[in-house]
Formats: C-alpha cells, structure tokens, sequence
C-alpha cells in the first residue's frame, strides 16, 4: 500500500440533532499510515463526526467508507477502529492488564491464553507502563490512564484510530511529552490516527495533515505549513490564531481599511472582505516614523508577554481592536515600548494576505 | 500550637459524636441488650420473674411451629428477594441506564414511589379485592374464558404473601440499582463497544460489575423489611402462614414476653448473618 491509498473516505456526510446540523454533507478522503490532525473551534462538529466514524452515531445522510469497504450500517463493534476518549474511559473496575486484555476477550476473535498476555504485554510495554499492569484505574496518573486507553485500542491492532481531544485533559507539561510519544508510537505501527484538537498549536506541530473543520464543515485539508503560509479562507486564519485581521472593504483591486487604501494584486475568495497579516511579520516602529515598509496601522501599545523564545507585544488600535506584534528574540534584542504610548504598525505587504467577496482580476 | 489544636480537634469531634451515642444507646443497644437479658426470665402462664433460665430457647427449639416459622421466614425471604432482584433488575436497567434524559428517568423513579402516598396497610389490604375468590382478576379470568371455575389459591396462600411483599418491595430493590447505573459513563459502554464486545458481553463484563453495589445495598433493604415482616403475611395469609415476625406479635398479644425475646433474638441475629453475608459482596465504603 502507498502512503495515498485512502484508509478511510466520507461522502457527504450529514448529522442533524433537531435543528442544529453538526455536520453539513463533508466529503473527506484520509489516506493511510499518516498523522490527520483535525482541528476547529467548539461546536464545530469535530466530536460528532468522530462518533459517526466510530459508528456511536448513525449519520442522517451520505456514506462511510473503511479500507475500500462501507461501514455507513456497521455496527460500532464490528467496525475494528480505535477510539480513545478524552475523559480516557477506563474501565474502574478491571486492572491495567484486564483492561488493556477487554477486546482481545471480548471480541469476536478468540485467541490462546498465552498469546492474548503477550499480546497485552507488548501493547503496555510500547506505551510504557510495564509494572503497573494489576493496578487499578484509580491507582494511576492522568498521563498514565491516557496510556492505558491507548494501548488498549492499539492491542487490537486497528488501521484507524479516532483519538478525541486526547491532551485535552493532561497538564502542559505532560501534553508535550504526549505530543511526541503520541506521533512516535504511531509511525512504529502502520496506522492512520485521526487526532481531534481545538488547539491549533497542537494541530499543526502534530498532524502530517491538518484537517480544518468550521460549522460542520471541512474547510482546507492540506499539510501544516500550507495551511500555515496560505489559509484558504479568513476563518482558517482565525483559528490557527497567528495573524491579525482587519475588516475592510475590498473593491476593484483596493483594500480599504483601518490602515487605509492598499492596492492589492491578489485576493482569495472569501464571504467577507479581510486583510491578514502573520503577528510575527508585523513590525513596530515611531508614531512619527516615515520609512516605512508598507500601510501605516496607528496604534497604542498595551502590554507584552514574555514566552522565552519570543515576545508577544499587544497593540490597541483607534477603533479598540487588539492587534498583536510576534517578536522572535533570534532576530535581537526587541526596542523598549512605553504602555500607552502610540506607535505605527507597518509590514510587506507582499506578505499580507487579502481575502475578498471579488476576488481581484 | 500543634498540641492545643489537636485537644480542640478531639473535642470537636467528641462534641459531634456525643448526641449520636447516646441516641443509639438508648435506643439501640440498651434495647437489645433488655431483650437478650428477657429471653432467659422464666415465664409462667400469667407472670414473668427474672431468675434466669434456659426454658424459653429449649422451648423454641423444641417446637415445630416455632422452628418451622423460622424456616419459613428464610424460604419466603429467598423467594422474594429473588423475585425483586428478577422483576427490578430489568426495570432499574431502563430507568438508570436506557433512559437518555435525566429528567425522564427521575420522573419514571417517582413514578415508582406513588404507591408510597398510601400507607403500608392500605397497599397490603388492597391486595385482598385484587386476589380474592370474587376478586379483580379472577373476574377477568372468568370473563376473558381463560379459566372457568375461579383461582381460590391466589389469596389467603403463601402465594399472596409473596405477591403482596414483592410488590411492595420491589421499588427499594429499583432505587439503589438504578442509581448506581445512572453513574455509570457513558463512553465506558462506547469504549468497549469499541473494542469488539457485543451487547450481552458489555452487560455482564462492564455493566452488571459496576451495578453491584446497588443490588446489594437494594438486597440489604429488601432483606431488612422482610424479615421482620409481620402485616403482610398477617393481612394476606389468613393466618396459615406464621413468619418469625408474626410469632413475636401473638407472643406479645398474650404477655409471653420471654418467648417473643427470644424469637426476636433469632431474628437480630439472622438479619445481622445476611446483611454481614452482602457486605462481603463488594466494598460500600469504596462507592461512597
């Protein structure tokens, strides 16, 4: 099988819980042994078309389709896809191994006792709690049980496992670790994991591919650092939550904005008129400051916050929009900023991006 | 610092412990230990003195009536603790776990309870028009052709002190199991669906596992009330059938107050061996 032989395909899949569509008919086609991270806002349907996936909910229209086969009327049990749940899920009253053990006994394949403990030891050991398998659920770390949901899906040897917000319930520290045994584990095992976030952080430093999923719907599928360079819609800007956006109105090849009237070469179909600049191509200099690199944006400065590597400063612009400026410390020593004091923002505007109702030519 | 504030603490807790032992001393303990001490007066016909001695218990023993009361008890306990679990089981399984919405399962649990808006007597008694020989459903056996002459073994039978207790008690078997269903997660049944397990493995690996500290707390309960029951197997039995419980009232109807000390003696201890024997089931203090 190549990397782009698809494990999984959807075909206008459509979920409707009364009057509320979570998901609006998405056509989606993953391929196998690849990292999807899919990434929206809550309430955006991430969770319900997981559960469709898994075969919890049946879909109200439009067909599901599992290594080559459609699964759209399988029952959940019989679909032999992973899923791991936020809340982990354990079972209280059964020890790590039997835990771990659950599918293997209770499946519909029925296996010697000597191979199911191997079996089961050889999932707790990649995930790395040998010796803790006759502790109980409620005997262990969060880290911990969010490794025994894992191996107890791995143990069953899936193609595909759907993974819900599976950080969402871990400290900082721990979730980065998570972040890199999660990919590491992965690629040892010739399986697709489909990794449900509303981090975009999370989504782009984990996915091979980032899936972005607004209102019910898939709206860009493409590696992380496409989606990172050109979001193909304003609201996938948004919510990789790296660059300000201004409102304006574009017009005949004009974008006019708070920054004033730019002329643009070109723009992206979008259902509003939005300009997009990254934080950190965005630059401060003097209020009175006339070398400027592109628009002049006035702006007062607010306050800053320090990350280590770089320095996030947050602006106010005349009409009370935050704007924020990402100072990478690679790039030197950042200039002292007065609160209050005004300021100019400027940048290249070759490296704005232009989304507009027309788009230009 | 540590010290005083460790006297204080002791005292608090003294203070708070103190009303609590003096209720159950003297409403429980010094009770039973009057009856235990009772159980070796010696009893003559009309009076009682406290010179102490063995008559009573050897009288018990000796009795056929009174031993066979004794087993009794145990068979329409069994019979009936049964019967709750069978019929409340499935019931608890819909109210506490089928029922998505939290507010339907509520109402269908107070549902459960109206029958508790009359008293215990009037729920017993009312089984009589329901079972007698003229009663509800002999008519409607009779008219329905099901049956031509009418069932006179649904009253005044063992029959009728099973189907009047069961249905008085099956709700205590309901509540706690359906409680300790409605705890349970949701993705923990998806989980293992997930995991290849059918219905009927899902119930008996994950679901009936984790119920189990309802039956038994709803078996406790059940246990407790029929064991010392006395007004339904009195109401319903025409006095053919005598439970521990019913020997105790005629003993103390006619001043027999060594007899029914002793009767009541077994009973304590009985109910003490079962409710100990669902104990060791699983941990309550672990659910709690």
């Amino acid at each position: 099988m190549t990397q782009s032989d698809p494990i999984f395909r959807l075909e206008g899949v459509t979920r409707r819980y009364g009057d509320l569509t979570a998901l609006d008919g998405i056509d989606f086609v993953a391929e196998d042994n690849a990292y999807i991270a899919l990434l929206g806002p809550s309430g955006s349907g991430k969770t319900s078309l997981l559960r469709v996936i898994a075969g919890f909910e049946t879909p109200d229209a439009g067909r599901i389709w599992f290594q080559g086969r459609d699964i759209t009327d399988l029952p959940a049990h019989e679909r032999g896809i992973g899923f791991v749940f936020q809340n982990f899920a354990l079972f209280p009253h059964l020890t790590v191994f039997e835990n771990v053990a659950f599918g293997l006994r209770n499946g519909a394949q029925t296996l010697s006792k000597a191979e199911l403990t191997d079996r089961v030891r050889t999932s707790i050991d990649m995930v790395g709690l040998a010796g803790l398998e006759d502790r109980n659920p409620e005997q262990i770390s969060g880290g911990q049980k969010q490794r025994v949901a894992l191996a107890r899906s791995l143990v069953m040897q899936p193609k595909l496992v759907l993974l819900d917000e599976p950080l969402g319930a871990l400290d900082a520290n721990l979730r980065e670790r998570m972040q890199i045994e999660l990919r590491a584990i992965r690629e040892r095992l010739d399986v697709t994991f489909l990794h449900v976030t509303g981090s975009e952080t999370e989504a782009l430093a984990m996915g091979d591919k980032v899936a972005v999923l607004d209102a019910g719907r898939i709206i860009q599928y493409d590696t992380p650092d496409t989606i990172y360079d050109g979001p193909v819609v304003s609201d996938v800007a948004k919510f990789l939550n790296r660059f300000n956006l201004f409102d304006g109105a574009f017009k005949q090849g004009v974008f006019s904005g708070p920054f004033g009237a730019l002329p643009v070469s070109n723009a992206r179909k979008n259902n509003s008129d939005t300009y997009a600049i990254r934080y950190d191509r965005t630059q401060v200099f003097d209020a009175d400051d006339t070398n400027l690199p592109g628009p002049a944006l006035p702006v007062r400065f607010l306050a800053s916050e320090y990350l280590g590597s770089s320095i996030i400063f947050l602006f106010e612009t005349e009409d009370q929009k935050t704007v924020e400026v990402d100072h990478h410390l690679s790039l030197g020593e950042p200039r002292h900023l007065t609160v209050g004091e005004r300021y100019t923002l400027s940048w290249d505007p070759e490296q704005a991006i232009v989304f507009g109702k027309e788009t230009a030519r | 610092m540590t010290a005083t504030s460790h006297i204080r603490q002791k005292k608090t807790t003294f203070r708070l412990l103190a009303p609590g032992v003096v209720w159950m001393i003297l409403f429980l303990i010094a009770p039973i230990m009057m009856i235990v001490y009772v159980s070796f007066w010696t009893q003559t016909t009309f009076a009682i003195n406290s010179s102490l001695t063995l008559d009573s218990w050897r009288n018990f023993f000796a009795s056929e009536a009174y031993v066979g009361a004794l087993w009794t008890t145990i068979r329409l306990w069994l019979i009936v603790l049964t019967l709750t679990f069978v019929i409340g089981y499935p019931a608890a399984l819909y109210v506490g776990l089928m029922v998505k919405s939290k507010t339907i399962s509520t109402v269908l649990l107070v549902l459960c309870v109206i029958p508790f808006w009359t008293s215990f007597l009037i729920r017993v008694l009312a089984w009589r028009p329901m079972l007698g020989k003229e009663g509800a459903i002999n008519i409607i056996l009779l008219k329905a052709g099901i049956i031509h002459t009418p069932i006179e073994v649904l009253l005044f039978s063992e029959l009728s002190v099973i189907i009047g207790m069961t249905q008085i008690y099956v709700v205590f078997m309901v509540g706690p199991i359906a409680f300790m269903l409605g705890r349970i997660d949701h993705n923990i049944i998806e989980a293992a669906r997930d995991l290849g397990a059918g219905f009927g493995r899902i119930f008996w690996k994950i679901i009936f596992p984790l119920s189990l500290p309802g039956v038994v707390v709803g078996a406790i309960f059940v246990s407790v009330m029929v064991l010392g029951e006395f007004a339904t197997s009195g109401a319903l039995s025409g006095r053919k059938v005598n439970l521990l419980g019913n020997i105790i009232v005629t003993q103390v109807g006619s001043l027999k107050w060594a007899m029914a000390s002793v009767v009541g003696v077994i009973l304590t201890i009985l109910l003490g061996i079962v409710v100990a024997g669902f104990l060791r089931i699983v941990d309550l203090k672990r659910e709690i």
